[in-house]
């Protein structure tokens, strides 16, 4: 019995706590957070899989402790959804305050995951200074996160778009479609893989997969509904006939996507797909993939969404995940995450807005061979119970 | 009085131990988490898959063990078994797991060394030579760590066994040497170590460490899903991985109970074999074989380091290429750079794990040493935890540090790595203070010795020897835990193990080979220095016993 009351005894409270802290929030400006988050540690749960990811936030501790005096911790996680578990766990313990997350990585199902439960704190990113430097109305993947609007409960951090990479030492020609993609395969055994459902990967890949399949790119903004079979029966069809030409015969996966990349730079398979359209350029120039990878967009639609900042409703320190937020979405920490040689993530930022010293920081980073245009059309992501479905779905069909 | 040692010993295993227990117990038997465990998909499979690798490993390992310790002992390598067992018991199950799978997979160090000179190889095959649906690579994994531990365990048990008796005995009605020591002193050994064999068994079943870079994918082993599960956003799914937990408990019982028949089954063949009488003087052959696999899994450790300290390096590993190509050796020590906390975290970490286990250990094997019932007992509670699955109790524990909001903090990861550490601390030293002959320290007493001059002058030295394996042992154990850290840490104290399990998951491999090798090296850092340390001591005390 007290196990059902207490989630709601501690929605309650939290609740009427945090709009008090609200009240007392709004009142202080920027410059009170700064003070107050100077000398404060703040631990960021980000995902740890990326070395060169993993330098840039360093660097961005660095920034951050020289000039606001803040210890920015990043906690390395395999998959955000361990720091979500963890924070969802606190939930349960009755741990409103002094929470072990102060700052999280965070976009889609998760953030779906936190928001619906009220375990975000916010709304605050238009109370950074930096926030009016984000392309809101170009952009429209600021706004909206797979299909949910973020009302201001999370901070734009920079922009994806599915990318298919190739290596060209064993392709000549990439293919444009799924059916061709699967000719290859038939032909190719054992060269192909994608990362494992429910890896975020591997789940991008089956809505891709799905969008190019089925075309209806409206009835996917709308969430699952009885239709779920009749929509996706071109995906399983697709599957059915490819995972038998799949590396390891499609009854193992790479778990995520440095795993790939780790079968395609050994030569085990010829095929990697990211999020980032810059993830072979900056492979290759860090010397972890031969210079002969390349990548392409499905000529269908490219799959788009934006990374988020979000800040737990029981983070410990408040104040310095703002500013450490803040800073993220700087000119001057944008343009070094969209350089190539150092991360190369799409920024957020409209490069209308920033002065021109900002401006050339942005034209000054460098762009790799094997990044492809720009692709033609960015389909959005497809309501976060399709995903959910399908991972299910596809468990439920593979695991045996 | 002084029996508060032992008390105190005791309540440090314990407390986390049936707390822990008790957690998993209320938080996972709810009802409706209990149907959603049992309709995942793919679980009776993983369930089956766990259960599977785990026995054949345990059986193979207990084979090879008896085989092992009996070929040494009757023959001439027995005082090399010890120093060949050991470094296998000191890398962690981690670093040889994510080794093997650098070596044994199809892009692998084994066969680059081969191809394509003699394989034809250009590209490498599709072959299922790591994390196979049957587990085959798991399993070879698990033989390689478990052999070594029965192995040592097996040899320390052979002092409760008249040997020389028995084997003068078979020796004097003809028998083989061999098979004489088959027949009179294994059975004898291996009622000596019930409780590690369950133990290995257990942890055959529920680990995690090596069903990772090695078990099967789809499903993976039981204890892989829970754990995909209890870092679930999803609170339903969440609440999965504590019922699993109590399913797991569940399974490794009865396991442990299908062990305890297979052995009712192995005593029965084992004296049918005896009875029928074959002298069997002729053993070359079993020899032979034992000479070989030694050397085989030697060569896998060997080359299970090479690769770690290859893949380390970074670059690209093209194959049939022998060397990373682009490989930036600074990289990969940058990389180490970059772990500096890593590397400190879990120093500090083993090394505080190692003085408490010992200052918590000494005064009561001390207070216990002429009570070989009394030692028996508490060695064998302090045996408790390695009998659990870690993942039942742990998460269980996790819920009361969380509570007690002291997860995440140094103390919380030490005193889980603690009870890990004390029953092999317990195991070293318990028995070693009550080898030494009382009469030592009666006779400093006759010559007007206080009692503590008399324990720090005449006890102590002849304990360091012990006492520093003791220190080596329980440090290597802190360095190899990975639940432990993971569920106490609160995800927040990184270590070498914490890292390398991380990386090993998302299939990273460089980084994963990075905090392999430091998994690796630390233990193998800790025994040198013991043994060297104990040589340096006792250059002019050679005639010591201990």
């Amino acid at each position: 019995m007290p196990r059902i009351l207490l989630p709601v005894i501690l929605a309650v409270a939290s609740a009427a706590v945090s709009t008090t802290l609200d009240a007392r929030a709004d009142e202080s400006g920027w410059a009170v957070i700064e003070g107050r988050a100077a000398g404060e540690t703040v631990y960021f749960n980000a995902w740890g899989g990326d070395p060169g990811i993993n330098r840039y936030l360093a660097w961005a501790g660095d920034r951050i402790l020289e000039r606001h005096g803040i210890r920015l911790v990043h906690v390395k996680v395999s998959d955000i959804a361990e720091a979500v578990s963890r924070i969802v766990a606190e939930r349960q313990v009755g741990r409103d305050h002094d929470g072990s997350v102060d700052l999280l990585w965070i976009n889609g199902e998760n953030f779906a995951a936190l928001k619906a439960r009220g375990l975000l704190y916010g709304p605050w990113t238009e109370r950074l200074p930096n926030a009016s430097l984000v392309d809101w109305q170009g952009n429209p993947t600021t706004r909206i996160d797979f299909t949910l609007p973020t009302r201001g409960y999370e901070l734009p951090w920079g922009t994806s778009v599915f990318t298919l990479f190739y290596d060209r030492a064993h392709i000549e020609q990439p293919p444009g479609s799924p059916q061709t993609l699967l000719a290859w395969i038939e032909s190719n055994p054992g060269r192909f893989s994608y990362p494992q459902p429910p890896s975020f990967l591997g789940t991008a890949f089956l809505k891709q997969l799905l969008l190019a399949l089925n075309g209806d790119d409206a009835r996917l903004q709308r969430p699952v509904a009885d239709d779920f079979e009749a929509v996706t029966a071109p995906l399983w069809a697709w599957l059915h006939k490819a995972h038998p030409g799949m590396w390891r015969r499609g009854r193992l996966f790479p778990p995520s996507g440095p795993a790939q990349r780790e079968l395609l730079a050994s030569g085990e398979i010829h095929w990697l797909m990211s999020y980032s359209p810059a993830e072979a350029s900056r492979a290759i120039h860090q010397r972890e993939l031969p210079a002969s990878v390349a990548g392409f967009h499905l000529p269908d639609g490219a799959l788009a969404n934006s990374h988020f900042l979000a800040i737990p409703w029981n983070a410990r320190n408040r104040d310095g995940a703002m500013v450490v937020a803040n800073f993220l979405i700087s000119p001057e920490a944008q343009a070094r995450k969209a350089d190539e040689q150092i991360w190369g993530d799409l920024t957020v930022l409209d490069l209308d807005r920033l002065d021109s010293a900002d401006r050339a920081m942005f034209r000054e980073k460098r762009t790799g061979g094997a990044t492809p245009a720009l692709a033609d059309r960015l389909v959005p992501e497809p309501h976060p119970s399709w995903s959910t479905r399908l991972e299910q779905a596809w468990l439920e069909r593979y695991t045996r | 009085m002084k029996r508060a040692s032992v008390y105190v010993l005791l309540t440090v295993s314990a407390v986390p131990t049936v707390c822990g227990l008790a957690g998993a117990l209320w938080y996972g038997s709810d009802p409706d988490s209990f149907q959603r465990v049992l309709d995942a998909p793919g679980i009776g499979l993983s369930l089956a898959s766990s259960v599977w690798t785990g026995m054949l490993a345990t059986l193979v390992s207990l084979l090879l063990a008896h085989l092992a310790v009996a070929v040494a002992m009757t023959g001439k390598w027995r005082a090399r078994l010890n120093a060949l067992a050991l470094p296998f018991l000191a890398m962690p199950h981690l670093a040889l797991g994510i080794g093997l799978a650098l070596v044994l997979a199809p892009s692998g160090l084994l066969l680059r060394l081969i191809s394509p000179d003699l394989t034809g190889l250009t590209q490498p095959p599709d072959w299922f030579t790591v994390q196979d649906p049957l587990g085959i690579s798991l399993i070879i994994g698990l033989v390689i760590k478990e052999t070594a531990f029965l192995v040592l365990v097996l040899f320390a048990a052979r002092a409760q066994v008249p040997v020389d008796r028995l084997m003068l005995q078979t020796r004097s009605l003809g028998y083989g040497r061999l098979k004489g020591w088959c027949i009179a002193v294994a059975p004898l050994l291996q009622a000596q170590i019930r409780l590690p064999l369950v133990a290995v068994l257990v942890f055959g079943i529920t680990n995690v460490e090596m069903a990772i870079p090695l078990g099967p994918g789809l499903p993976p082993t039981f204890s892989v899903m829970l754990w995909h599960w209890y870092t679930d956003p999803d609170p339903a799914i969440h609440a999965q991985a504590y019922s699993g937990s109590l399913l797991l408990l569940a399974v490794a019982a009865i396991s442990v109970a299908g062990l305890t028949g297979l052995a009712h089954l192995g005593r029965m063949l084992w004296r049918r074999s005896a009875w029928r009488g074959t002298r069997r003087t002729r053993d070359d052959n079993v020899r032979r074989a034992m000479a070989l696999l030694l050397g085989v899994f030697w060569t896998l450790g060997f080359l299970c380091l090479v690769a770690l300290l290859l893949r380390s390096a970074g670059g690209i590993w093209h194959f049939p290429d022998l060397l990373p190509t682009a490989a930036k050796p600074l990289d990969g020590l940058s990389g180490l750079l970059a772990a500096g906390m890593v590397l400190e975290n879990t120093t500090l970490l083993a090394i505080a794990t190692a003085l408490a286990a010992v200052v918590l250990v000494l005064p009561a094997a001390e207070r216990l040493h002429r009570s070989a019932d009394g030692r028996r007992l508490v060695g064998a509670l302090l045996f408790v935890p390695l009998l659990l699955p870690q993942m039942t109790f742990l998460l269980g524990v996790q819920v009361f540090l969380s509570a007690l909001r002291i997860e995440g903090t140094f103390m919380a990861v030490l005193w889980c790595h603690v009870i890990f550490a004390l029953p092999y601390a317990w195991g070293m030293l318990a028995p070693a203070r009550a080898a030494i002959d009382p009469r030592y320290q009666a006779t400093a007493r006759t010559l007007g010795a206080s009692r503590w001059r008399a324990w720090s002058a005449i006890t102590a030295p002849m304990l360091l020897r012990s006492g520093m394996l003791a220190v080596a042992l329980a440090f290597s154990v802190s360095v190899a835990l990975y639940l432990p850290t993971l569920f106490a840490g609160a995800g927040r104290v990184a270590t070498a193990a914490t890292e390398a399990a991380a990386s090993a998951a998302s299939g990273s491999l460089a980084p994963a080979s990075v905090h392999a090798l430091i998994l690796a090296m630390l233990p193998m850092l800790a025994f040198v220095l013991a043994y060297a340390g104990h040589a340096l001591v006792f250059r002019r005390r050679r005639g010591v016993p201990g």
